[in-house]
């Protein structure tokens, strides 16, 4: 008998080691509980994180261009329009309008991470016989790496941008049968036509990027789309991925440019990210709920199996609140050894997992950080759990009449 | 009047149960009786008699319906839940026709169960005592054995040692022997004799059986929740 430790305590320990097995039992499946929790919430925020990641490494977190066009009805009078049917205007390629200082006015705003002017439009790249539609995109290397990490993508050549060269993308190269220092054409609908040279290619592991992006300088962009001195977006880099469309709204209002970001141009696949969260969500409560109700249903037993000594105790001199703690802590360290074991077996399952999900190269194929706040969480959570289950069977226990339960 | 002297004052105790129902019963009809310190009393009658019930209402169990209860000279009927509870664990010691021993401690832990719930913690005098009243009940060499180990004989005997925990002006025995052979009854029951020449606890035995009533010192018989008979018994006399 530890002197140390308390009346309730102590007994709370020897009830949970009479009934070892029914403590073990509850303990092994508070633990499994945890562990598939711990293992879920890792795995799911390592896919969500990382699809995210992977999704922003080719589109930026906000784009900015300029206000689209709108037909603009003729009016009679106040009330009616000439015109019942309103055709919607062909959007053509514009510059954003004074471009620079709404850049400078975009950077300086406090959540805003990097800023890029870029020129982007279709094009028709050629070489011999060969000859694929592209979306060219012209930008300005050293801003442009700070949003976009087209860096770490080149496999092969040197990311240099000079007026005649050009980045493509493996699946291009493949197509055209091109590789680096080849030349090929590139043409636009609006007349423009230059040959370039194959300067790096890169490979974002996406096959219709790699396929229809190609990347030139801004100059020979504005050159091709006959846009000499404009530029036909800004690409925005956020600090919160999340907070991007807040950002957007702020950047629309204070420039007057329409601003799009990408929770908005993929309300899709945020969707899909949020019913993921929430299956996530509900497997978790309904685990816990399991949880919850067997350890409720062991202490159930045991205060039924043992009212006749709750009684004698209660007639010996041990109060309510003692006989009420006791019941608690038994839940409590059931909830909390059960978490340990617990995060411990979710650890594992992502050590197994970590092995297991590879790449045929063998790198892993998604990266799961394995916080210990999760384990933190996981614990905390489990010992409330565990106390919660317990108020009902201690409660009765502590209820039990003395008399009644020695007489009964 | 409760005089200072008696551990046990009953002033017109009356016992129902289903109040206010249809069902109410009256168990005991007005008992008036005292237990002066040092008393080695018997309560006897046949079944159904109250007994129990009337062992309920002075252990601090089950109030009385009415009368007054004092408990060495307190008023014990207005107190609340809580110092029931500490006057209970403080001044009465129980010993049940079961042991009624927790299977999860040893002999001696049980025994320093009262003094342990009501400290909060164990201390060394705490676990000295226990082994002092284990040896005076004759148990010395059980004290670290599950009590689930021991006889019914032995188990009892700890639950005697463990009514002494706390040193309670009365302790209060129901059928103390009734589940026990000849033998095994005549070890518990020298041993509350012993307790109570040694210490001066106050005793009150419930017992069906006439053997064991006229070895103790004052015989109350209760019949149909009434004191019928309550004279003074000088054991071995009989």
């Amino acid at each position: 008998m530890n002197r140390y430790a308390p009346f309730e305590w102590i007994a709370a320990m020897r009830f949970m080691r009479e009934g070892l097995a029914q403590t073990l039992l509850i303990i092994v499946g508070v633990a499994l509980g945890v562990g598939v929790i711990v293992f879920m919430s890792a795995l799911i925020a390592g896919l969500q994180s990382n699809i995210i990641r992977r999704t922003l490494n080719y589109m930026a977190p906000i784009v900015v261009v300029p206000p689209e066009q709108v037909a603009r009805p003729q009016r009679g009078d106040e009330k009616s329009a000439l015109a019942t049917l309103v055709q919607p205007r062909s959007q053509q390629l514009r510059s954003i309008d004074q471009w620079q200082k709404a850049l400078a006015q975009i950077r300086r705003l406090p959540d805003v991470a990097a800023a890029t002017p870029v020129v982007s439009g279709p094009g028709f790249a050629l070489r011999g016989d060969a000859s694929n539609s592209v979306s060219m995109t012209g930008i300005e290397p050293d801003s442009y790496l700070q949003v976009i990490g087209l860096g770490d993508k080149i496999v092969a050549g040197r990311l240099l941008l000079g007026a005649s060269d050009i980045v493509i993308g493996t699946e291009l190269g493949k197509d055209l049968g091109a590789g680096i220092g080849d030349k090929l054409r590139l043409t636009t609908a609006r007349g423009g036509t230059e040959t370039l040279t194959v300067a790096a290619i890169f490979d974002f592991g996406n096959r219709g990027v790699n396929e229809r992006n190609v990347y030139v300088g801004l100059r020979t962009a504005q050159n091709l789309l006959d846009l000499a001195g404009g530029v036909s977006s800004i690409n925005v880099k956020v600090q919160e991925p999340f907070a991007a469309e807040t950002i957007a709204q702020t950047i629309q209002g204070q420039t007057g440019l329409q601003a799009d970001s990408w929770i908005k141009t993929n309300a899709q696949f945020f969707t899909a990210m949020a019913a993921q969260s929430l299956s996530n969500t509900l497997i978790r409560l309904f685990v816990g709920l399991t949880a919850a109700l067997g350890i409720a249903s062991v202490l159930v037993v045991s205060v039924v199996q043992k009212s006749k000594e709750i009684g004698i105790l209660r007639a010996m001199g041990t109060t309510r609140g003692q006989v009420l703690r006791l019941f608690l802590l038994q839940g409590a360290f059931m909830g909390l050894v059960g978490s340990l074991f617990g995060s411990a077996l979710g650890w594992a399952f992502l050590m197994v997992w970590r092995g297991i999900a590879r790449a045929p190269d063998g790198t892993p194929i998604f990266v799961i950080a394995v916080e210990p706040k999760l384990f933190l969480i996981a614990a905390a959570g489990a010992t409330l759990v565990g106390t919660l289950a317990a108020v009902i069977p201690a409660r009765r226990a502590a209820r039990l009449d003395p008399a009644v339960a020695i007489r009964g | 009047m409760a005089e200072d002297r008696d551990t046990l004052r009953l002033e017109g105790v009356r016992k129902s149960y289903n109040t206010g129902t249809p069902l109410e019963t009256e168990v005991l009809h007005g008992i008036d009786f005292g237990l002066a310190r040092g008393e080695f009393a018997a309560l006897i009658g046949p079944s159904g008699s109250g007994k129990s019930t009337l062992l309920n209402v002075i252990g601090l169990l089950d109030p009385p319906n009415a009368g007054s209860l004092f408990i060495e000279g307190r008023e014990a009927g207005r107190l609340d839940d809580a110092q029931t509870t500490r006057l209970r664990g403080r001044a009465i010691g129980f010993v049940f026709q079961y042991h009624y021993l927790l299977p999860a401690f040893t002999a001696l832990e049980n025994v320093m169960m009262p003094v342990l719930a009501a400290r909060g913690r164990p201390d060394e005098e705490m676990r000295a005592s226990a082994a002092e009243l284990l040896d005076k009940v004759g148990l010395a060499r059980w004290r670290d054995k599950k009590t689930s180990e021991l006889s019914g004989g032995q188990q009892q005997r700890v639950a005697v040692a463990r009514s002494l925990a706390m040193k309670p002006a009365l302790v209060l025995a129901d059928e103390p022997t009734g589940n026990l052979d000849t033998k095994s009854a005549d070890g518990v029951f020298e041993a509350l004799r012993e307790v109570n020449r040694d210490s001066g606890t106050t005793f009150l035995i419930v017992t069906h059986d006439p053997r064991l009533a006229q070895r103790c010192d004052r015989i109350i018989e209760l019949v149909d929740g009434r004191i019928v008979a309550d004279h003074p018994n000088s054991p071995g006399g009989g």
